[in-house]
């Protein structure tokens, strides 16, 4: 012990030196650049001049940007309810080792594979209006069409259908390592007491997955209010702005109108919101578990 | 065995190096769309049709001309800006760019991108020979900032099958177009319910730029100075409030069709959906095609006019254009004098170009007989004068249109009101104006 502890010299260091320097590069220097230029009045290509606190007041005195900040917040409160429920679910229906539950697995797990274009596109056949598949199956049912990427308040639920169709794969997936962790004796036991599937699901398979549905919840917190690729191919945050997440909000006042100290501040803002939503995820993660009784 | 290896190796090491030498490179970036798999090959310009497959022929063209200059070409989704703003910023930004005449202030005004007035000199171009709205579009503070390729604005392309079915159509067989806005709506409701379909199909979702396109035609209409101060945009007008209660109204009385995007409009007018379809130039090329194939909607009932005048004032059609401009970067003189043919061919083919439906930017182009015997050109010959641009000051008008389209939008589907839309349009176009 003593002598391993004396041959951990600085110089082991060099070890971790890659990862490092990777860190520094692509993580923390962007961090602390952006910190930066949310301070000063700057575009693309050039240096820019100190304005102090001046682009966060900007930033907070623009409707567009709370109006994208409300957005948000409403997409993140309906989609990650869905996808930890239907994510569940799912692994609660295929968590058996069947043939047919294996490739259900897959199917279900495929759309995560997709790039963000590629799901924007089908979900595009889905709902425009003509030629698409919810209006055919409107005119079906002889109900009049929806303009669903058109019309306030259903773009941004056409954009959340997409995400949790795209996004499903990974909560599923969690959910199943984390079912397949219970021990099957405390299901035996539940057996041989007769108890009934529903005592089953609440006094065993939730509790022993507690931990996973709350780390599940903050992962895709965390990723939905990042939300920007499919809201910015399938509606272009229209009509009025009504399905504009924060990220595109960034994106347009950065890199479309070339004012980047207000987008670094409005994309300061935003880290500190995931900041929070990850401090739970530490927390969660980090906190003892109970002892066992 | 020995010497037939060394042999063999300088014989392709100096075959390498002669073509290295002999070859000039040039990175062109360009939108229009990619159609490799048609076009990738095609080198007879006048077999090809519509804008991503004549300018794919054209760079195909200039190559088997020039087998000394190799023009790597990089597609972008338009308009490309983002893509063009980050080469930019990271000192990578290609040889050759296709932009926006009110795209270039943006670029000028901060130095990133280079006149062309010497390079069009050293091959004989003289800017006059460009017409007045093409030069005017490239020239900033004296000196021409790109290479004029064509002007474009949006047009009512119409259905005339459609437009006979409604009486819409003259004797002569042209088809009635509205000559104010009580006549548009007379018009709009008699097509309606003649044959149960909406007169106009117009691009109303995930769009940014028809609704601000449409608002400065019919401002110019009305003689309405909007950006007097280039710097400051009044919209806070009688004759604004006219033009958005107009396009409301046209909403209001169920005239358009809505909810398309681009592309859903663009197939659903050649599938026969309504009357007029408002979009731009660029399509008539793809119109007429279709009007010449049997069993399309379109067949053999195709024509196109300028957006008509439809306010007291002036006859006036807001008007862009594509062009080519050079980002300011070291360039050796091989790579000068290429992209100096590279422009002499673009300007030499512009009749080519003008085939997609775009108005020449090269003035001699409008006398040939090509391009009279061109269809429709006729019709919308008058564009040469009637169409405006904004003032060339003004900057960010990409981001301007966004904002203009979306402000308009929230009034015309009945989310604000009117008023409540341009006061938050002008506060924002000069908030961001003010913050350049």
């Amino acid at each position: 012990m003593a002598e391993s502890y004396r041959r951990s010299h600085w110089g082991h260091a060099v070890f971790v030196l890659p990862y490092l320097t990777i860190f520094a590069l692509l993580l923390a220097f962007p961090l602390f650049w952006s910190v930066w230029l949310s301070l000063h009045k700057v575009d693309l290509f050039g240096p820019g001049r100190f304005v102090g606190l001046g682009n966060y007041a900007r930033v907070l005195a623009d409707p567009v940007f709370l109006q994208a900040f409300r957005n948000t917040v409403v997409f993140v409160a309906l989609s990650v309810p869905t996808l930890v429920a239907l994510g569940l679910f799912l692994a609660l229906a295929l968590n058996r080792t069947t043939r047919a539950a294996s490739f259900l697995r897959g199917l279900f797990f495929s759309s995560s594979v997709l790039s963000v274009a590629i799901v924007t596109l089908i979900w595009r056949f889905v709902f425009i209006p003509g030629e698409g598949l919810m209006p055919l199956i409107f005119e079906q049912l002889g109900l009049q069409p929806i303009n669903f990427l058109s019309t306030a308040g259903w773009s941004l639920f056409s954009v959340g259908v997409a995400t949790v169709w795209w996004c499903i794969g990974l909560p599923m997936m969690l959910f199943l390592a984390a079912l397949q962790q219970i021990p099957g004796d405390l299901y035996e036991a539940a057996a041989l007491d007769n108890a009934s599937p529903w005592r089953v699901l609440t006094r065993i398979t939730l509790p022993s997955i507690a931990r996973t549905v709350m780390l599940v919840t903050v992962i895709q917190i965390v990723m939905q209010f990042q939300l920007f690729g499919q809201a910015h191919l399938m509606t272009n945050g229209g009509p009025s702005g009504t399905s504009r997440p924060l990220v595109m909000y960034i994106y347009e006042v950065g890199f479309v109108r070339w004012d980047v100290g207000k987008g670094a501040a409005a994309s300061e803002l935003l880290f500190l919101i995931i900041l929070c939503a990850a401090m739970v995820q530490y927390v969660v993660s980090t906190r003892k578990p109970e002892v066992a009784e | 065995m020995r010497h037939f290896l060394l042999s063999t190796a300088a014989v392709i090491a100096l075959s390498w190096a002669g073509a290295a030498q002999a070859q000039t490179t040039i990175q062109l970036q360009r939108f229009f769309g990619a159609c490799e798999p048609d076009y990738g090959k095609v080198t007879d310009v006048s077999s090809a049709v519509g804008e991503c497959g004549i300018i794919t022929s054209l760079i195909n063209k200039f190559e088997a001309d020039n087998p000394d200059i190799d023009v790597n070409v990089t597609t972008v989704k338009w308009p490309g800006y983002d893509q063009l703003n980050a080469q930019l910023a990271s000192g990578a930004a290609p040889d050759v760019v296709s932009i926006h005449y009110s795209a270039i202030s943006d670029y000028q005004a901060r130095g990133l991108i280079d006149s062309v007035d010497e390079i069009l000199a050293a091959q004989g171009i003289a800017p006059t020979s460009f017409t007045e709205a093409a030069r005017g579009g490239v020239t900033k503070e004296g000196q021409m900032f790109g290479l004029p390729f064509d002007n474009w604005t949006m047009l009512f392309h119409v259905n005339l099958n459609l437009m006979k079915e409604a009486g819409l159509v003259n004797p002569d067989g042209t088809p009635i177009l509205p000559t104010s806005v009580d006549e548009f709506f007379a018009q709009g409701k008699q097509f309606k319910e003649k044959t149960g379909k909406p007169y106009l199909v117009q691009i109303l979702a995930n769009e940014t730029a028809v609704y601000a396109r449409m608002l400065y035609t019919f401002l110019q209409q009305q003689n309405s100075d909007f950006f007097a101060d280039p710097t400051k945009i009044k919209l806070n007008t009688p004759e604004a409030k006219s033009v958005v209660e107009f396009m409301k109204r046209i909403n209001d009385e169920g005239l358009t069709t809505l909810g398309l995007d681009y592309a859903a409009a663009v197939s659903a007018f050649a599938q026969g959906a309504g009357g007029i379809a408002v979009n731009g130039t660029w399509l008539i090329g793809d119109f007429v095609a279709q009007s010449q194939k049997s069993n399309t909607a379109l067949a053999g009932g195709y024509t196109v006019y300028p957006v008509p005048q439809l306010f007291p004032g002036r006859d006036s059609t807001y008007a862009d254009g594509h062009s080519w401009v050079l980002p300011h970067k070291d360039r050796t003189p091989e790579q000068t004098a290429a992209i100096g043919k590279l422009f002499k061919f673009l300007a030499d083919n512009d009749f080519q170009w003008a085939r997609t439906g775009h108005l020449p930017a090269v003035k001699a182009v409008f006398d040939t007989p090509e391009f009279k015997a061109l269809p429709f050109r006729g019709n919308i010959a008058k564009i040469a004068e009637t169409g405006r641009s904004l003032p060339g000051a003004v900057q960010r008008q990409f981001p301007i249109q966004a904002i203009l389209s979306e402000e308009l939008g929230a009034a015309i589907n009945g989310d604000k009101s009117v008023d409540e839309a341009l006061s938050s349009a002008e506060s924002r176009i000069n908030d961001l104006l003010a913050n350049i």
